[in-house]
């Protein structure tokens, strides 16, 4: 097999398409989302649904994720909230500030930026694909999970430890030839595209809906989000 | 036949609003922890996000590839009767629909709200347990869900205006506020029928009850029917309309409280110019307007702490006006229990859960947790400001021989008015 024609195809059109399929496909959920139709909110304010809104982002992005523990969920879920934070944070570094994560970003968007030095980064990936493993362990064993977790779930998971592993291991030059790998890492983040628009990962987008719907219930109603 | 007028009435629900936050759950499971229920029996069906199960499918299945393509590739099925024979147990005996869920949900979805709106399908196919189903009916067809008649009204007004001595107004012309009462309060704690009665007389507040809007109970509302949600809200507006009051005072009520102040301006045509305020920010509003007065310290003896209503509190905001109340009337021995406020567990009781005979094992184990919070800080005595909590209260702490005292903060109020 001609891997480095394998390459070619996959980090061109394979991984363009791929990213036209996930344009698309997310612009379809939001749009179908949006034009589903809003009612308008009769009832008279007790508080202000900004300021609810506001504080409900400050809360769930700045405060809460740094002081997990003062949450009273986090006794019982305290695997879900450290390692889902800590794979969160590597996803963000990893792909924001890795050196080679950035050069994508300039091929597609013609702007760069100055890469976080590669042991950082290198570090957050690892932990990135551990806290993935105990959060699979985790789905394997909890309760509710074992009950809410049926084939896309683990679709969701495999198609985002793919493009973790197989870049790890590429940039540690370990087992496989480096056409070889690249490839497997292209065509992993190539399928993790075209799966977000059908599945659950898409939630950073609809994150933006349902924590400016509860902050402006709260707001409205004058409680603390 | 059931399971389509279930679906006709999802898909009808299901609007932007539903469908972003059933699309913005990652299925991480967090709510089960804040799920009173959950947490007491341990059944994961129990967890909140289970719960949106039947209102999910429909909308997936309708509105969304995804949902097309599992259902193409029978990775899931369409809803039968059986399902939601199902979910109406777990969804009206194992949910008192507090709204704890969205406050821990880390994607911040309104799930108690969804609850609602599951809960507004099974009632559309009439899979609602019996007990619920009774109840309503005597509330559409006698006016009270506990069967009291027009007649047996009056007599119990009589009653209690002879045995507490207070006036209780009833159609007064010209009054300014319309006071409407549950058949709780009427029937179970006439006290607090009495001490509200008390306190605003009083204050000199020109006040009146309605024979007609004489039921602030929504069991329309518990059900999730929603034309039978504002029929009884009908009934009540009605009445403040005939009698051109400007206030109408919500008693010890969560879910009407929840009905009036919040759904009814979305769902059906409400008065203008009248407001809707419930019993707590009242006696509030009077105390520091100075028009009642109370002995500070009147209940210092014991430790005493406060029951937040998931409905008048979590989501009804009147958090810092009991309590305020409360620390003048009990200064040094007033105590939080924890969690309190907004995170505050709820009494296992609400949404209905009550009327439900099958569901006593449920509310009892609920209720064991809210007793240990109270007996971590060695109350002796707690005080709420809704009659369906202190109904739970009261009887499960029978039911556990406890000897706890439960209090209405009227009760407390009117009996230290100076």
């Amino acid at each position: 097999m001609d891997w480095s024609e394998i390459l070619r195809f996959s980090r061109g059109p394979l991984f363009h398409l791929s990213l036209i399929i996930f344009i698309a496909g997310m612009t379809y959920r939001l749009l179908r989302i949006v034009l589903l139709g809003w009612e308008r909110d009769r009832t008279k304010r007790q508080g202000s649904k900004l300021w609810g809104t506001i504080l409900n982002y400050l809360r769930g992005l700045i405060i809460l994720p740094f002081i997990p523990w003062v949450r009273r969920t986090f006794r019982n879920n305290a695997l879900t909230f450290i390692a889902g934070g800590f794979f969160h944070l590597s996803l963000f570094v990893v792909l924001a500030f890795g050196a080679a994560h950035i050069l994508v970003w300039q091929s597609l968007c013609g702007i760069s930026w100055k890469p976080l030095p590669t042991p950082i980064v290198d570090w957050l990936a690892a932990v990135g694909i551990i806290s993935l493993l105990v959060l699979l362990i985790n789905r394997l064993t909890h309760p509710v999970l074992k009950l809410l977790t049926k084939l896309p779930i683990w679709i969701n998971w495999t198609v985002v430890f793919l493009p973790f592993i197989t870049g790890y291991i590429m940039t540690h030059h370990l087992w496989f030839r480096y056409e070889v790998i690249f490839s497997l890492h292209m065509i992993s983040v190539c399928l993790l595209l075209i799966w977000i628009p059908l599945g659950r990962i898409s939630h950073f987008l609809f994150y933006f809906f349902s924590k400016t719907i509860h902050g402006a219930q709260a707001g409205k109603r004058a409680v603390t989000p | 036949m059931k399971t389509q007028s279930a679906l006709n009435t999802y898909i009808k629900e299901t609007g932007g609003w539903v469908a972003s936050q059933l699309e913005a759950c990652t299925r991480c499971g967090i709510c089960a922890d804040a799920c009173h229920f959950y947490q007491a029996l341990g059944n994961p069906e129990y967890a909140p996000v289970w719960k949106l199960e039947p209102l999910r499918r429909a909308y997936e299945q309708r509105f969304t590839v995804a949902g097309k393509l599992k259902l193409a590739l029978g990775l899931e099925k369409k809803l039968t009767d059986s399902d939601l024979e199902h979910w109406s147990k777990i969804v009206y005996e194992a949910c008192t629909v507090c709204d704890k869920c969205a406050f821990v949900c880390p994607m911040g979805i309104e799930l108690g709200l969804l609850i609602h709106e599951v809960r507004t399908g099974l009632a559309a196919s009439g899979v609602v347990p019996g007990d619920l189903a009774e109840a309503t009916e005597k509330q559409k067809t006698l006016g009270s869900p506990l069967g009291v008649t027009d007649e047996m009204w009056r007599e119990r007004i009589d009653w209690i205006t002879d045995e507490w001595e207070e006036k209780i107004p009833v159609d007064k012309p010209g009054a300014e506020t319309l006071v409407v009462f549950t058949s709780i309060e009427l029937m179970k704690f006439p006290d607090n029928l009495a001490a509200i009665a008390k306190i605003l007389n009083k204050a000199s507040e020109n006040w009146t009850t309605s024979s007609t809007g004489r039921e602030v109970v929504n069991f329309g509302f518990f059900e999730a029917d929603e034309e039978l949600t504002k029929l009884f809200m009908y009934r009540v507006f009605k009445a403040a309309e005939d009698l051109g009051v400007k206030r109408i005072v919500i008693s010890e009520c969560g879910h009407a409280y929840e009905a009036f102040r919040w759904t009814a301006p979305n769902i059906m045509k409400v008065p203008k110019g009248i407001e809707i305020i419930h019993i707590t920010e009242l006696i509030h509003q009077l105390w520091k307007n100075g028009r009642i007065k109370i002995k500070e310290g009147a209940f210092d003896d014991g430790v005493i702490t406060f029951h937040d209503s998931c409905k008048i509190q979590r989501l009804g905001g009147l958090i810092k006006q009991p309590r305020e109340v409360l620390k003048v009337l009990a200064p040094k021995n007033f105590k939080e229990m924890t969690p309190n406020k907004e995170q505050a567990m709820c009494c296992g009781g609400g949404g209905g859960v009550i009327s439900i005979k099958e569901a006593e094992a449920n509310r009892y184990a609920v209720f064991e947790m809210k007793m240990e919070q109270m007996q971590d800080i060695k109350a002796e005595a707690v005080c709420m400001v809704c009659s369906n909590c202190r109904l739970q209260f009261v009887d499960s702490l029978a039911h556990f021989n406890s000897t706890i005292k439960v209090h209405s903060l009227a009760e407390l109020v009117s009996k230290a008015l100076v």
